[in-house]
């Protein structure tokens, strides 16, 4: 089944053959909890989200749409953590407020996270989403833009300014 | 100068993903321009930091969840898919069956409440006949001992009502034909009974009359019945009413034609 595309296998998994969402799980499960885990800092947070998303995907197999599988799924795994974070502070409604608790964080400059990881939540959550999809999870713009709702020319250009942005804040604290 | 900047090529130009002109471009521009091979070189720096950037595992714990919640819901989902194929292939015939069930179930219930219906009313109805006609019987009978003759002759006219007059009713008439002061109320009497002459009562009724009747126009009746049902005993009261001497010539004359019709 490696040689099949993601789409390809997904579709079968729609189609009722759920044994093949084992091969998706291996495959992309690392990826999703590396990005959960970079966007929120925190291990526990990043497994039981990473868990969602695919509880998600076994009970949401049949909406699947033919779409970019991976664009799917990190758009399911963006949108588990926006509700988590949104449902933890209920006065803030939007994604913004990762922002807030990610800046507490780097305050108190967690010892376990690497230099790039306290430059990255320095950065806003939006520019921080795009460099960890596009550079860790090599996401590329075309999906990207799936993910985020965007042209594929706006999210490079989005892309490339966040990415000195956070090249200016990672070599200021070098 | 400036307006030539490369730094949104950078990115690209690292990923080694852009075509030939552009990395062209970037290379003879970087050569030449400090801010944009300055850009360039911190750019690596970053770039080189995110390879080493370790990859966070997760723990086993997230496999075997979700191996488990696989499990579960396979095993959900075969009794989905089961149950849904089961009634797709009944639900035709047994959706018929329903409505034809319901339909036996509304005929059988109409049927048996028509019945029911009916018999309770025929029930009604004969209890009403039955009640209605003892009425008439204890009317009757009471009428039949009032002191006015007129009453009794209406109570002894009361036997049309009676079809099937029980013995009751044979006994008080016959005993109206037997002892009645009044000739009308016997006569009526004798009228009455006429219907039912073949009973044994009332013709054992009509021969004791013929012994005390004094009223002619009432023997001759009597005579004449008797005679329609060849009661063979009547002889006997006949040949007396010949010998007496107070029997009208017209009586006798009446006897004399009927005796050889019944022996």
């Amino acid at each position: 089944m490696e040689h099949l595309s993601d789409e390809i296998i997904m579709q079968k998994v729609a189609e009722g053959n759920l044994d093949l969402l084992k091969v998706l799980f291996d495959k992309h499960h690392e990826h999703i909890y590396n990005f959960l885990y970079k966007m929120s800092g925190d291990q526990m947070l990043s497994e039981d989200l990473t868990q969602d998303v695919f509880y998600k995907l076994i009970k949401y197999r049949s909406s699947y749409k033919n779409g970019s599988f991976v664009s799917w799924l990190f758009t399911i795994a963006r949108n588990n953590l926006n509700t988590h974070f949104t449902r933890k502070h209920k006065n803030h409604d939007d994604i913004d407020v990762l922002e807030y608790k990610q800046i507490a964080n780097d305050e108190s400059k967690h010892e376990d996270y690497s230099q790039l990881q306290n430059a990255l939540n320095r950065l806003n959550v939006k520019d921080r989403e795009l460099i960890i999809l596009n550079r860790f999870q090599e996401i590329k713009y075309e999906e990207l833009a799936e993910i985020t709702n965007s042209t594929p020319g706006a999210v490079k250009t989005r892309v490339s300014r966040a990415l000195k942005k956070l090249k200016d804040i990672y070599l200021e604290n070098i | 100068m400036e307006k030539n900047h490369v730094t949104h090529l950078l990115p690209d130009y690292l990923d080694n993903v852009l075509n030939e002109k552009d990395k062209e471009l970037v290379k003879q521009h970087v050569s030449s321009c400090i801010q944009c091979k300055l850009e360039l070189d911190e750019l690596k720096i970053l770039f080189k930091a995110m390879e080493d950037e370790p990859v966070a595992v997760p723990s086993d714990r997230l496999s075997a969840q979700f191996e488990a919640a696989l499990d579960k819901e396979k095993l959900e989902t075969s009794k989905v898919v089961a149950l849904p194929v089961v009634k797709q292939k009944s639900n035709w015939a047994s959706n018929m069956l329903k409505v034809a069930a319901s339909v036996a179930l509304l005929i059988a219930s109409f049927q048996m409440g028509r019945v029911l219906q009916v018999q309770k009313s025929d029930n009604d109805m004969a209890t009403l006949l039955d009640e209605s006609l003892k009425i008439k019987q204890t009317a009757m009978l009471s009428l039949m001992e009032n002191q006015s003759a007129s009453k009794r002759i209406q109570g002894v006219s009361y036997i049309e009502e009676f079809p099937n007059p029980d013995e009751a009713i044979v006994n008080a008439l016959a005993n109206r034909l037997l002892n009645d002061e009044n000739d009308n109320v016997r006569l009526n009497a004798f009228e009455a009974l006429a219907t039912f002459a073949t009973s044994p009562t009332v013709k054992q009724a009509f021969i004791k009359a013929l012994e005390i009747e004094k009223n002619p126009s009432i023997q001759i009746a009597i005579i004449q019945s008797l005679v329609k049902i060849q009661a063979k005993k009547a002889a006997v009261p006949m040949k007396k009413l010949l010998e007496q001497e107070d029997t009208q010539p017209f009586v006798k004359n009446e006897i004399e034609l009927a005796l050889p019709k019944i022996i």
